[in-house]
C-alpha cells in the first residue's frame, strides 16, 4: 500500500532482444549496438525489438511500459518469464538470476510468481469459464475440487457469477477479459502481467476494467507490470511510467515527472495534450510561500493535483498552502495553477524515481 | 458506366502480367534453342526416343514372381508383412462378428441413436431410414461386410493419419518432408495404390484395407498438422505462461484447439475410405463394392443400383453425421450429456438383445424390394429411344461418334505428332506461366518420366481423352454452376443429385453409358464427366456465391444488367474458385481414366486393368505409375501458386 | 517424448497379442468373412462372365440348401484367382481356361492347390459375326475375305480400318498378333469388360448392323444374339507358343475347376460335391441365361434348375 522499498520484483538490466540471423553479435559488438534500427536491418538482416532496456520493478507498485505499436513494449513482457528468450542482459525476480534458470526451475515461476494477462485474452475455446480460470490450478496438479473452489472464488471477486458454465464464445469481450484476469490471479502470482489487456476492448468497458484493476491492486496491492499504448491509461494506473521508442527505454518516472518535465522532444509530443492539472501535483506547482502565506488560505495535500488546487483557489479566491502535516511546504497560487495548465512552467521535478505513492494517492483521471 | 469500371482492371492485368510472362517465355524459348537442336540431333524422332527408355518390367516382374514364391517362406513375410496382414483379418472379422452379433435391429438401434446424441434427430431418423433401406434392397450382409472393412480401415487411417499429422504439426522438419508428399498423395486417382499392397499382399481383404488406409489416411494427416499449427499463437502463448510442461499444452491445448479441424479430417478419411472401398472389390474386398461389379458382369443395371443406393445411402449418413458433430462443437455442452449417452447405449443393447431373443438376427428374406426390374425397365427403354434415329438431334451413339471423330481423333493424333521435346516445352510453359520454376520443373519431370517409362503414346491417348473430359466437364459444370449460383430454386433441386453422383459408384453408371454411347472412347469420356461434374459445379456455385456482395451492389447501382454483373463482376471476382474446379476437374477426370478403360477408354487405364486381371503387375505397375506422373503434371500445370493467387486477388 | 515410445511398445504389443508371436503366415489365413457365427463357410470366386456365375450359383445353392453351408463370392479374375486360391482366400475356382503357368507354381510346385477335375463344358474361344449378316454374305466366315468387309465393320473408333472388338482385359487373346499376322485391315478395340461388349454387341443386333467380335463359348448370349464363327487358320498344338507370331485360330479347352489344398483335404462334404460338380454346356448356358437375360438372382436362378434336374446334382451328392 505505501512506499516499499528492498529487494526489488523483477530487476531488468542491459537487456536486448535481437530477432534474426546470429542475433548474439549485435548486443556484443558496441558498433551494431549503436546503430538504428534501419541500419542494423540493413547491415545484419536482423531486427532488434529491445535494445538494452533496463528497469526495477518494485513491490506492490503499477509499472506500466508505455509505447507505440512496434517500439517492443510486448517482447520485453514476454521477455520476463522467457515466453521470449532474451539476447542478452540479465533478468532477475527477487534477486533470482531468471536466464539461468533450468526448465523446472522456469515452469515454476510461471506457475507461480507470474501470471500473465493477454491482449486477445488467450481462452480455451473449448471449456467453460470455470475451467479456463481453473487452469493454471489444474496443470500445477490441484484436485478437481479444490481448484473448482478457489476458481469459484475468482470467478466472484472479478464480478462474473452465474457464468461459470459458460464458454468463452459466450461471452462479450469484456467479460472474456474478467476471464483471463480471473485465470492469473487464481494462480495467486507474486506479479502480474498485462500485455495491452484492454485495447481490444469498447471505450466504455476499458473504462470499467481499468477501475476494476484499480480496484484490485488497492485491495491486494499486487505487484504489477501493465503493457499500453494508451497514454491516459498509462497515466491513470501507472506508478512509475517507462516510455519506449524503438526498443530503447526513452524516460523512466512518475506520471507527473513524464508530463511536467519531458526528458526529450518525442516525449514533449507525446504527452503535449495530457490535461496537466489532473496529472501535476501541487508539490511541483508550488513556489515557496512568503511569511503571511503561511498562515492562511485553503491547505492542501502535497499529492493534491492541480485541478484540485484550482477549484480551491478559484473558491476562496487566495492561493491555497500545500500543507503537509502542520507544515507548510509553500504556496499555489493563480499565476502557478495557470502556468501548469498553459505547460511554460517547468519547475524542477524531483530526480527520476524519488517519490513513489502509493495506490492511496488520488488520481481520478478523467 | 459499368464498362469505364471495368476496363481499367482489364488493361491493367495484362500490363502487370506482361513483364513476367514475357521474360519467362524468351528465358524458356532460349533454353529450347539451345536443347532442342541438340536434343533433335541425338534422338531425332516424333515420339519418345528409345534409347531414353528403362525397361521396368523385367526386374518388376521378378520382384513379383519372387514374391508369389517367398511369401510362405521369407522371414520379412512372415514376420512382418504377415502380421499386418492377419493384424487386418482379424480386425475386420471381429468388427464383422460383432455386427453379426447385433442383428440388424441392433446395428440399426446402436446407429440411429449415436446420430442422435451427436446430430439431432432429424438426422437419426434418416440413419434409421438408411439401414433400413439397405435391408430392403437385400443387402444387409454386404453392408455389414463393408462396414466392418470400413470400421478397420477408418481407425487404422485416423491413427496413421493423425500421427502423421502430429509429427508435422509439430515439428517443421517432418512438416516440410510430408507436405509435398502428402499433397501429392491427394492428386492420386485411387486406383494407382492398389496394385503395389496387391503385389506384397495378394488378392483380398488385407490388400483392400490397407490400400484403403494408404488412400485415406493423407487427408487426415493433412488437417491434422493444419489445426496443430493453425492454432491462436495467443492461446498457446496464454497455456506456456502459465508453466504448462510440452505434453500438457499438447493434449490440453493443442488438440482440443485443432478438433475442428480432426473432425473435418474424420469426415474426409470417411468418405475417401468409403470410395476406396468399393473400388477396392476389384482386388477382392468383398461387400457391396463386389455386388457391384458382379452385376456388371451380367450387366444389370437394376442389380448394381440396388448394391450401390446402399453405398450413397453410408456415404450421406456419415457425411451428415460427422459434418454435424462438427458444428455442434462450439456450442454449451447439455446437461446431464453422459446420461443421455447412457440412456442410449441402453437402448441400443436393450434393441439388440430383443432381436437375438426374437431370433431376429438376419435380416427376413420376405421383407424385400426388387428395385431391379423397374431401374432395367427404365435403361432399356432410354436406350431404345435415345440410342440412334432421333429426328433432328440424331441419337446419342451419332453424338459419340462425331465427338470421337471430330474431338478425341484430332486431339490424340496432333499431340502423337508432336514430336516428344515440343510436348516437354508446351509443359514447361504452362507450368511456368502458371506457376514457379519449381512447379515447371516438376511437371517437366513428370511429363518426362513418362518416356523414360516407356509408355509415351499410350500416355499421350489417355491425356488426350482427359483433355477432352475436362473440356466438357468445365463447359457443362460452369453453365451448371453460374444457373445454380443465380437461382436458389436450381441449387436446392440440384443439391441432392450432385450429393449422389458424388458418392454413387463409378461402376453403375458404366452399363448406362455404353448403352448410350457403345463402346470406345466417347463413353469413357462421358464417365469421366459424370463423375468430374458435380464437383466443379459446386466449386463454381461456392465461389460465385461467395462474391462480395457489396461489389455486386455497386454493380447493380450503376445499372449493370444481369449479364453485365456475371461477366464483369461475379466472374473475375470468382477467380481463385474458378482455377480451383479447373484443378479439380482435372484431377477428378484423370481418377477415372481406369474405370473408363472399362468401357472402351483403352491406353494406360486398360494397361492397368489387364495388369490387375491377368497378374501381370509390371504391366500394371508401369502403366500407374505413369497415371500417376500424368496426374502430377497435369496438377502442376493447372494449379495456381500461391503468390499468383495472391497477385491476382 | 515419454508417452510417444509408450505408445509405440504399446502398439506393437498389442499387435503381437493379437496375432500371437512368431511367424504370421499371410499366405494361410482365410477371408474375414468366413466361418462366421458358427456356420461353415465356403468361399468361392466367381470370374466377372455370367457362365462362371451359374456354375457359383448352382453350386452356392447346394451347399447351403443341401449341406447347410454358408457360402461367400468373391469376384477375381482368372489370374488374380488362383493366388487367392493359393493363400486360401478363396477355396475354390469353378471354372479354369487353362494357365500353364500358374498350375506349374501353385499345383506342381508349391502343391497349395489341387484340380478339381472336368467341369464337363468345353470352352472355345473365336472370332464372330452375327449369323444375320452371314446369312446376306456367308463368304465373310471364312478370314481370308474378311478385308472384304473391312469398311462395312468400321465404327469412329477404329478409325479408317474394320473394328474387330475384343472384350475384358482379363480373357486369353492373341487378337493383336492375329489382325498383324494375318494382314487384316482391322484395327483391335478394347471393349474394356465384358459387360460394355454384350451391351455394344446388343446394340448392334438390335439395329441389325454388321459387327466381328471376339467371343466364346459357351456363353448365354448366342441365345440372343446368334453369331457365327469365322474361320480361322487351324490351330494346331503349339502354334501359339510365341505370342508375337501367332497366326491360327483358338483351342478348344476342356473347363477344369481347382480347390485349394488344404480345403480339399479337410473340406468335408463341400469339398467334396464341388470334386463331383460336373454338368454340360447346356446346362450352364440354361442358368446363365436365367441370370442374365431373364434378371433372376442367381440364387433364383439355380433354384430353378436344381428343382428341374434333381438327378444330374443328386449324384454329386453321394
Amino acid at each position: 500500500m505505501s512506499t516499499t522499498t528492498g529487494t526489488p520484483v523483477f530487476s531488468v538490466e542491459g537487456l536486448w532482444k535481437v530477432f534474426g540471423p546470429k542475433a548474439h553479435r549485435v548486443p556484443a559488438d558496441p558498433e551494431l549496438a549503436a546503430l538504428t534500427p534501419a541500419e542494423l536491418r540493413t547491415r545484419t538482416g536482423c531486427t532488434s525489438a529491445v535494445r538494452d532496456v533496463s528497469f526495477d520493478v518494485r513491490k506492490g507498485e503499477v509499472f506500466v511500459v508505455m509505447g507505440l505499436s512496434g517500439s517492443g513494449k510486448s517482447t520485453l513482457v514476454r521477455c520476463l518469464t522467457r515466453l521470449i528468450e532474451p539476447t542478452a542482459g540479465t533478468i532477475a525476480i527477487d534477486g533470482e538470476d531468471v536466464r539461468a534458470m533450468d526448465k523446472t526451475r522456469l515452469r515454476e515461476l510461471r506457475r507461480h510468481r507470474a501470471a500473465m494477462v493477454f491482449q486477445h485474452f488467450g481462452l480455451l475455446p473449448h471449456r467453460s469459464v470455470l475451467d479456463n480460470v481453473a487452469y493454471g490450478l489444474e496443470i500445477q496438479g490441484v484436485g478437481k475440487a479444490e481448484r473448482r473452489e478457489r476458481a469459484a472464488e475468482v470467478v466472484a471477486k472479478v464480478g462474473l457469477e452465474g457464468m461459470e458454465h459458460r464458454r468463452p464464445g459466450q461471452l462479450s469481450g469484456g467479460q472474456r477479459q474478467r476471464v483471463g484476469l480471473a485465470r492469473a490471479l487464481a494462480v495467486d502470482p507474486e506479479v502480474l502481467l498485462f500485455d495491452e489487456p484492454f485495447s481490444a476492448l469498447d471505450p466504455m468497458i476499458r473504462r470499467d476494467m481499468q477501475e476494476e484493476v484499480v480496484r484490485l491492486h488497492r485491495e491486494e496491492g499486487r505487484t504489477m507490470v501493465f503493457i499500453t499504448h494508451d497514454l491516459s491509461e498509462a497515466l491513470k494506473l501507472g506508478d512509475r511510467i517507462a516510455l519506449m521508442r524503438d526498443g530503447r527505454v526513452v524516460q523512466l518516472g512518475t506520471p507527473e515527472e513524464i508530463v511536467g518535465s519531458p526528458a526529450d522532444d518525442y516525449v514533449r509530443e507525446f504527452v503535449r495534450d495530457v490535461p496537466r492539472e489532473q496529472v501535476m501535483t501541487v508539490r511541483t506547482a508550488m513556489r515557496p510561500a512568503s511569511a503571511e502565506e503561511t498562515g492562511s488560505g485553503p491547505a492542501l495535500a502535497p499529492d493534491a493535483t492541480v485541478s484540485e488546487a484550482i477549484e480551491a483557489v478559484a473558491r476562496t479566491g487566495a492561493p491555497a498552502r500545500v500543507m503537509d502535516g502542520a507544515r507548510c511546504l509553500g504556496v499555489v497560487d493563480h499565476e502557478r495553477l495557470l502556468g501548469v495548465v498553459a505547460g511554460t512552467e517547468h519547475s524542477a521535478v524531483a530526480g527520476a524515481g524519488k517519490s513513489v505513492a502509493g495506490a492511496g494517492k488520488s488520481k481520478e483521471v478523467a | 458506366m459499368a464498362t469505364v469500371t471495368t476496363a481499367a482492371p482489364r488493361i491493367a492485368v495484362p500490363g502487370v502480367l506482361k513483364h513476367p510472362v514475357l521474360r519467362k517465355l524468351l528465358l524458356l524459348a532460349l533454353a529450347a534453342a539451345i536443347l532442342v537442336p541438340l536434343a533433335n540431333a541425338r534422338w531425332a524422332s516424333g515420339t519418345w526416343p528409345a534409347a531414353l527408355t528403362v525397361d521396368f518390367t523385367e526386374p518388376l516382374t521378378k520382384a513379383s514372381v519372387w514374391i508369389i514364391d517367398n511369401r510362405d517362406s521369407h522371414p520379412l513375410f512372415l514376420y512382418f508383412f504377415g502380421h499386418i496382414s492377419n493384424a487386418v483379418v482379424l480386425a475386420v472379422r471381429a468388427v464383422y462378428l460383432v455386427l453379426l452379433a447385433a442383428g440388424w435391429a441392433g446395428v440399426t438401434a446402436a446407429a440411429s441413436l449415436v446420430a442422435w446424441r451427436v446430430a439431432g434427430f432429424r438426422l437419426a431418423a434418416g440413419t434409421g431410414i438408411a439401414f433400413l433401406a439397405c435391408g430392403f434392397l437385400g443387402m444387409w450382409i454386404p453392408t455389414m461386410q463393408t462396414l466392418a472393412l470400413m470400421v478397420v480401415a477408418v481407425l487404422a487411417s485416423v491413427a496413421v493419419g493423425a500421427l502423421l499429422g502430429l509429427a508435422a504439426g509439430l515439428s517443421d522438419r517432418m512438416d516440410r518432408i510430408l507436405r509435398p508428399v502428402l499433397d501429392t498423395m491427394q492428386v492420386l486417382p485411387a486406383y494407382a495404390y492398389l496394385l503395389p499392397v496387391v503385389l506384397v499382399f495378394g488378392m483380398g481383404v488385407p490388400a483392400a484395407v490397407l490400400a484403403t488406409v494408404v488412400y485415406a489416411a493423407p487427408p487426415m494427416a493433412r488437417l491434422t498438422a493444419l489445426g496443430l499449427r493453425g492454432a491462436d499463437k495467443e492461446v498457446l502463448e496464454a497455456v506456456e505462461s502459465l508453466g504448462t510442461t510440452a505434453r500438457q499444452r499438447l493434449l490440453t491445448a493443442r488438440i482440443p484447439l485443432a478438433r475442428k479441424e480432426l473432425l473435418l479430417g474424420l469426415n474426409q478419411t470417411i468418405m475417401m475410405a468409403l470410395s476406396m472401398a468399393v473400388i477396392a472389390s476389384v482386388i477382392g474386398a468383398g461387400g457391396l463394392g463386389d455386388r457391384v461389379y458382379q452385376a456388371l458382369g451380367s450387366v444389370d443395371v437394376g442389380a448394381a443400383l440396388a448394391a450401390g443406393i446402399p453405398i450413397v445411402l453410408l456415404a450421406v449418413v456419415l457425411d451428415r453425421v460427422t459434418g454435424a458433430a462438427g458444428e455442434a462443437l462450439g456450442d454449451e455442452p447439455q446437461p446431464n450429456g453422459r446420461a443421455r449417452w447412457a440412456y442410449a447405449l441402453v437402448a441400443a443393447v436393450a434393441v439388440a438383445v430383443a432381436g437375438r431373443l426374437a431370433g431376429r438376427l438376419d435380416w427376413p428374406d420376405a421383407w424385400a424390394l426388387n428395385i431391379a426390374e423397374p431401374v432395367n425397365r427404365a435403361v432399356d427403354w432410354m436406350t431404345d429411344h435415345l440410342y440412334s434415329g432421333v429426328p433432328v438431334i440424331g441419337g446419342t451413339a451419332d453424338w459419340a461418334a462425331h465427338f470421337t471423330t471430330w474431338v478425341l481423333d484430332p486431339v490424340r493424333d496432333t499431340l502423337q505428332w508432336l514430336p516428344w521435346w515440343s510436348v516437354l516445352l508446351i509443359v514447361a510453359a504452362l507450368a511456368w506461366l502458371i506457376g514457379t520454376w519449381r512447379t515447371a520443373l516438376t511437371a517437366v519431370l513428370a511429363m518426362a518420366a513418362i518416356g523414360v517409362l516407356g509408355v509415351w503414346e499410350p500416355s499421350l491417348d489417355t491425356l488426350s481423352q482427359v483433355l477432352a473430359a475436362v473440356a466438357v466437364t468445365l463447359v457443362l459444370g460452369f453453365a451448371t454452376g453460374i444457373a445454380a449460383a443465380r437461382s436458389d430454386r436450381v441449387e436446392r433441386m440440384l443439391r441432392p443429385v450432385l450429393d449422389v453422383f458424388q458418392t454413387m459408384p463409378q461402376f453403375v453408371y458404366l452399363i448406362p453409358v455404353v448403352a448410350l454411347f457403345g463402346v470406345g472412347r466417347a463413353p469413357a469420356v462421358a464417365a469421366a464427366v459424370v463423375y468430374a461434374l458435380p464437383a466443379v459445379v459446386r466449386i463454381t456455385t461456392q465461389g460465385l456465391r461467395q462474391v462480395d456482395p457489396a461489389a455486386l451492389e455497386s454493380a447493380r447501382s450503376l445499372g449493370a444488367t444481369p449479364a453485365q454483373q456475371l461477366r464483369q463482376v461475379q466472374l473475375p471476382l470468382a477467380r481463385p474458385a474458378l482455377l480451383l474446379a479447373v484443378n479439380q476437374g482435372v484431377v477428378l477426370v484423370l481418377a477415372v481414366v481406369i474405370i473408363g478403360s472399362l468401357v472402351g477408354g483403352g491406353a494406360l487405364g486398360y494397361e492397368v486393368v489387364a495388369g490387375l486381371a491377368q497378374g501381370d503387375l509390371a504391366t500394371g505397375l508401369v502403366a500407374g505409375a505413369a497415371i500417376v506422373c500424368l496426374g502430377l503434371m497435369l496438377d502442376r500445370v493447372t494449379q495456381p501458386t500461391e503468390r499468383r493467387a495472391k497477385k491476382g486477388a | 517424448m515419454r508417452f510417444r515410445t509408450t505408445a509405440v511398445v504399446a502398439g506393437a504389443s498389442s499387435l503381437l497379442l493379437l496375432t500371437g508371436c512368431g511367424a504370421a503366415d499371410m499366405t494361410k489365413q482365410a477371408s474375414p468373412f468366413a466361418n462366421a457365427q458358427g456356420v461353415k463357410t465356403v468361399t468361392l470366386s466367381v470370374q466377372s462372365w455370367v457362365g462362371a456365375q451359374a456354375n457359383v450359383a448352382v453350386a452356392q445353392y447346394l451347399l447351403e440348401h443341401e449341406l447347410g453351408y454358408r457360402v461367400d463370392t468373391v469376384q477375381i479374375d482368372e489370374v488374380p484367382a488362383w493366388d487367392a486360391l493359393s493363400q486360401g482366400r478363396v477355396d475354390a475356382l469353378l471354372e479354369d481356361w487353362g494357365h500353364p503357368e500358374e498350375e506349374q507354381r501353385y499345383v506342381k510346385d508349391k502343391k497349395t492347390i489341387v484340380p478339381g477335375g472336368d467341369l464337363g463344358v468345353t470352352g472355345h474361344i473365336g472370332w464372330y459375326v452375327p449369323t444375320y449378316f452371314a446369312k446376306q454374305h456367308p463368304d465373310v466366315t471364312d478370314w481370308k475375305n474378311l478385308n472384304k468387309y473391312a469398311d462395312r465393320m468400321r465404327t469412329a473408333e477404329s478409325g479408317g480400318k474394320g473394328q474387330l472388338m475384343d472384350g475384358s482385359p482379363s480373357y486369353v487373346t492373341n487378337d493383336k498378333a492375329l489382325v498383324n499376322n494375318l494382314d487384316l485391315d482391322y484395327q483391335v478395340v478394347f471393349a474394356g469388360s465384358e459387360a460394355a461388349q454384350i451391351t455394344q454387341i446388343k446394340q448392334f443386333a438390335k439395329e441389325k448392323k454388321p459387327f466381328l467380335t471376339y467371343w466364346y463359348s459357351p456363353q448365354w448370349l448366342f441365345k440372343k444374339v446368334p453369331m457365327t464363327e469365322v474361320k480361322l487358320p487351324e490351330y494346331k498344338e503349339g502354334c501359339d507358343a510365341d505370342a508375337e507370331k501367332v497366326a491360327c485360330a483358338y483351342p478348344h479347352t476342356p473347363l477344369q475347376k481347382y480347390l485349394n489344398a488344404d480345403f480339399a483335404k479337410s473340406g468335408g462334404e463341400a469339398a467334396a460335391l464341388l470334386k463331383k460338380f460336373k454338368w454340360t454346356t447346356e446346362d450352364q448356358n440354361e442358368v446363365s441365361l436365367m441370370i442374365a437375360e431373364q434378371k433372376l438372382s442367381p440364387e433364383e436362378a439355380a433354384k430353378k434348375w436344381v428343382d428341374s434336374h434333381e438327378s444330374t446334382w443328386k449324384a454329386w451328392l453321394s
